[in-house]
């Protein structure tokens, strides 16, 4: 038996999400119309029969909390092994928020001791693929190399998103250049190592930050054994809008190219019981994606609806993703948009109006429009693209009913409205 | 605060539902695009904050034991009270199998002996409907009850598959007969909700037990009796939505009647969910071309094709090309590019070819081996069937469970015809 602990670097706050990962990780954030990211990382393990699990949270953590709980979805439940979320925690001599991957991995280093692994799996939980661990665990030892990577070809024109890793024909990696424009990389880091746990141990004394450039990159350089193993499935980072709405608009393709459909590899998740998706006379839904509890009246066209949204006859939802619990009220049209959960959209509203185009400081927006949590879009009002309306948005949000392009209003909180 | 125990009667044969009940009973027929019958009445039951239940099995549980497994989905996976599923064991005194429901509850008193519980509420598996069993529990202490029976009023052309109740203003029971064949003054139809004082439960089970010429039923001997005695028996007015689906042509229109945009139940009420054991599977998925309207669709579907006035189950996947019309089609049921399906029940992990015609033409001749339960142009397909392309399926027409293409002999299947497998039980 191989004593393999997973350790899920969940922590980030996934600062080019906006309002999304605003009060959640994005590990937490919902995907492909029921899941969470993390569900993909942590149906991997459970698929991989890997029952002991960390997952190192910092940003929004009650998100990933409520979410994983004893981690039953996963199987992970367990008396012996089990997922365990490890947050940074003060001690009577030190402050702990974690200051970077390695540094995560540090601050736990006695949890980690405790379980006496001899392998430590590192993942992210941000990303979304399927991915078999055993055959990655079994190639490491196989290889004897001291640390094994995964990476994955990507286009040139994309380097620039990645850590680029650079290998010789013995896929021995020779360089990890970060984001470069130009690299003799052909391939992705996908943030998934296998480390030894005596070696990265001794590697930790030094108290690194970053796992890739003050662990990584300094063992290459002094001609340690760093393997890279070559995943060629489907997988994405969606940690930025762009990436994110271009993931879950995937799923609508003709052929998708994540397979959720899949029994033998099923993406597990926590469910809410929700009735089956109701759709009434005037319903039309083309290539979409609607999970249960929904009810449809209106036309939906290349979206993805999550639990429990409601669509009213009339109304319209195009190349759109709409988390749970969000109405569109009567006539209103949604197009190009990612409207977070519990959002109204009020009669003959439209959220997603124009070509897209902005300032240029707003191209984290890729042209969308983003509506954050428990917003209100005014009956009859235009949202025009690219903008952003943060968590809270009320009508005092539009001039005039209109919403200009190139607008972001920032978040609200609840409690600031309430009538004293 | 004493607890509060619950008896689910799920032995239901269910014979008049045919082929849907033919490998299962009643209460674990699956209804509503994703749930079992028996799942209203658990879900009411910890809606109602009543979490030690014991479930009486004896027709084919082994789907029920599947389902209800350690009762995790109505958070019924207790320390302590939980779900316990009872089925009949031989024993020395008395006899094995139940009788009657008043002898499955005979036979399972030993359960109720160290349970500090002073009422007894018996439920069936098989009904359809939401209600709060606290509410029945208070009209029962508030008239000091020894018996309480929840009835409903069913139309009058109805009243000859019921127990009707005759009663006084108050509620008191005064007149009782079990599926009455002749004329009748009420409409109140028992639902088979019982809640019994706990003593006086034990006292008239012992009694009836010594009688040999007892059915040992509760509809059939002792509500009668008790009503002829005079007893404190009393009748709670349920007002909502109740639903026995007996026949298939009731749980065809039943499970249809979810479809609309007055559906009977409100399945959404996110203070009274139903809840029921379901897989993981992604959401529906709807491909170019498709058109689904009027429809319940489970999650883990995928539809390329038309999708009118029907039920789909989760996992069904509607080919580009195939029509499927006022039907109810079960998990994980295939349906091949070009199939037509209209006014077909078809069960779970069926194959149809495609080109399949399922449900065709006007000739309305009765099932030959089932006329009394399908005669009304409905298609019943069983669990596992396999239908070659292109063939044709009459009306009324029976396809049994686990048949394969080589067992249909011609390429098509009259009108009220019937294809049996070597699996049959027919």
């Amino acid at each position: 038996m191989r004593r393999v602990l997973a350790l899920v670097l969940s922590g980030g706050g996934g600062e080019r999400l906006g309002v999304l990962s605003a009060e959640r990780a994005v590990s937490a954030l919902p995907f492909g119309g029921k899941y969470r990211v993390i569900d993909f990382a942590l149906s991997n393990c459970c698929h991989s029969h890997l029952g002991l699990v960390g997952v190192l949270a910092q940003h929004a953590p009650a998100s990933l909390n409520d979410h994983i709980g004893a981690g039953r979805p996963w199987d992970l439940d367990r008396r012996s092994g089990g997922v365990y979320i490890l947050q940074p925690y003060q001690t009577r001599s030190h402050t702990g928020w974690y200051r970077g991957t390695a540094d995560a991995i540090t601050q736990n280093k006695d949890w980690i001791e405790e379980r006496q692994p001899r392998l430590v799996l590192v993942l992210s939980g941000d990303h979304v693929y399927r991915m078999d661990y055993r055959i990655m665990l079994d190639e490491h030892d196989r290889s004897g190399a001291r640390v094994t990577m995964a990476v994955t070809p990507v286009p040139a024109s994309e380097t620039t998103r990645f850590g680029m890793v650079t290998m010789d024909s013995a896929c021995r990696v020779v360089a990890i250049d970060e984001k470069p424009a130009m690299t003799k990389g052909t391939h992705a880091n996908m943030g998934v190592y296998v480390f030894e746990w005596e070696l990265l141990r001794e590697m930790l004394r030094s108290r690194p930050v970053d796992l890739v450039l003050d662990v990584l990159r300094p063992m290459i350089e002094a001609g340690e054994k760093v393997q890279a193993h070559e995943f060629s499935g489907y997988w994405e980072d969606v940690g930025t809008i762009a990436s994110y709405y271009r993931a879950n608009l995937d799923l609508v393709q003709a052929k998708p190219r994540l397979e959720l459909h899949d029994t033998r590899w099923p993406i597990l998740t926590r469910d809410e019981e929700r009735p089956p998706v109701l759709l009434a006379d005037h319903a039309h839904v083309e290539d979409s994606m609607l999970a249960n509890g929904c009810r449809i009246a209106g036309t939906v066209r290349r979206s993805i609806l999550f639990p429990g949204v409601r669509v009213a006859q009339g109304a319209e939802v195009t190349d759109s993703v709409v988390m749970a619990d969000t109405t569109i009220e009567t006539g209103a049209r949604v197009s190009h948009a990612i409207l977070d959960k519990y959002v109204r959209v009020g009669e003959n509203a439209s959220v997603g109006e124009g070509d897209g185009s902005g300032p240029r400081e707003l191209d984290w927006l890729a042209g969308l429009a983003l509506v954050g949590k428990d917003s209100w879009i005014p009956p009859g009002g235009r949202m025009r693209r690219p903008s952003a309306i943060g968590i809270g948005g009320r009508f005092e949000d539009f001039v005039d009913g209109v919403l200009p392009p190139g607008t972001v209003v920032p978040s609200r909180r609840w409690f600031e409205e309430l009538p004293r | 605060m004493s607890g509060r125990y619950a008896f689910v009667l799920a032995g239901g044969v269910g014979s008049r539902l045919c082929l849907l009940s033919e490998r299962r009973a009643k209460p674990a027929v699956p209804f509503g695009g994703k749930y079992r019958i028996i799942d209203f009445a658990l879900s009411n039951c910890v809606n109602s904050d009543i979490y030690d239940i014991g479930v009486l099995t004896q027709y084919r549980p082994t789907s029920l034991n599947q389902h209800i497994g350690t009762g995790r989905p109505w958070d019924l996976d207790r320390t302590r009270g939980g779900i316990q599923l009872l089925q009949p064991a031989p024993s020395v005194s008395a006899s094995d199998w139940y009788q009657g429901t008043a002898d499955a509850i005979y036979q399972n008193l030993v359960h109720l002996k160290r349970r500090r519980v002073d009422e007894v509420l018996i439920l069936s598996g098989d009904h359809v409907y939401k209600m709060d069993y606290n509410v029945l529990y208070a009209f029962h202490r508030a008239n000091r009850a020894l018996l309480t029976v929840a009835v409903t009023e069913v139309p009058q052309e109805d009243v000859s598959q019921f127990g009707i109740l005759e009663t006084e203003p108050n509620g008191r029971i005064v007149g009782f007969k079990e599926k009455p064949t002749g004329p009748v003054t009420s409409r109140k139809a028992s639902m088979g909700v019982y809640l019994f004082d706990r003593e006086a439960l034990i006292r008239w089970l012992v009694e009836d037990a010594a009688m040999s010429a007892s059915s040992h039923d509760f509809g059939k001997d002792i509500i009668p009796r008790l009503v002829a005695r005079g007893e404190g028996v009393f009748a709670y007015q349920f007002p909502d939505y109740w639903q026995d689906v007996g026949t298939l042509d009731s749980y065809y229109q039943s499970n249809l009647a979810f479809c609309s945009g007055q559906p009977p139940l409100d399945l959404h009420d996110p203070s009274w969910v139903i809840h029921t054991q379901s897989a993981d599977r992604p959401p529906v998925r709807i491909e170019p071309g498709a058109n689904v309207r009027h429809s319940m669709v489970a999650n883990g579907c995928c539809v390329a094709g038309e999708v009118y006035n029907s039920v789909l189950f989760p996992g069904v996947s509607v080919a580009s090309g195939a029509v499927v019309r006022d039907s109810i089609v079960m998990h994980d049921t295939v349906i091949g590019a070009g199939s037509v399906l209209d006014r077909a029940i078809v069960d779970k992990g069926v194959v149809i070819g495609r080109g399949a015609h399922v449900g065709h033409g006007e000739d309305m001749a009765p099932n030959r081996a089932c006329p009394d339960h399908l005669s009304n142009g409905l298609v019943v397909i069983g669990h596992g069937a396999r239908l070659p392309d292109g063939i044709t399926i009459g009306r009324n027409a029976r396809v049994g469970a686990s048949v394969v293409e080589q067992d249909f002999h011609a390429p098509v299947v009259p009108a009220g015809g019937v294809v049996d497998g070597p699996e049959s039980m027919h």
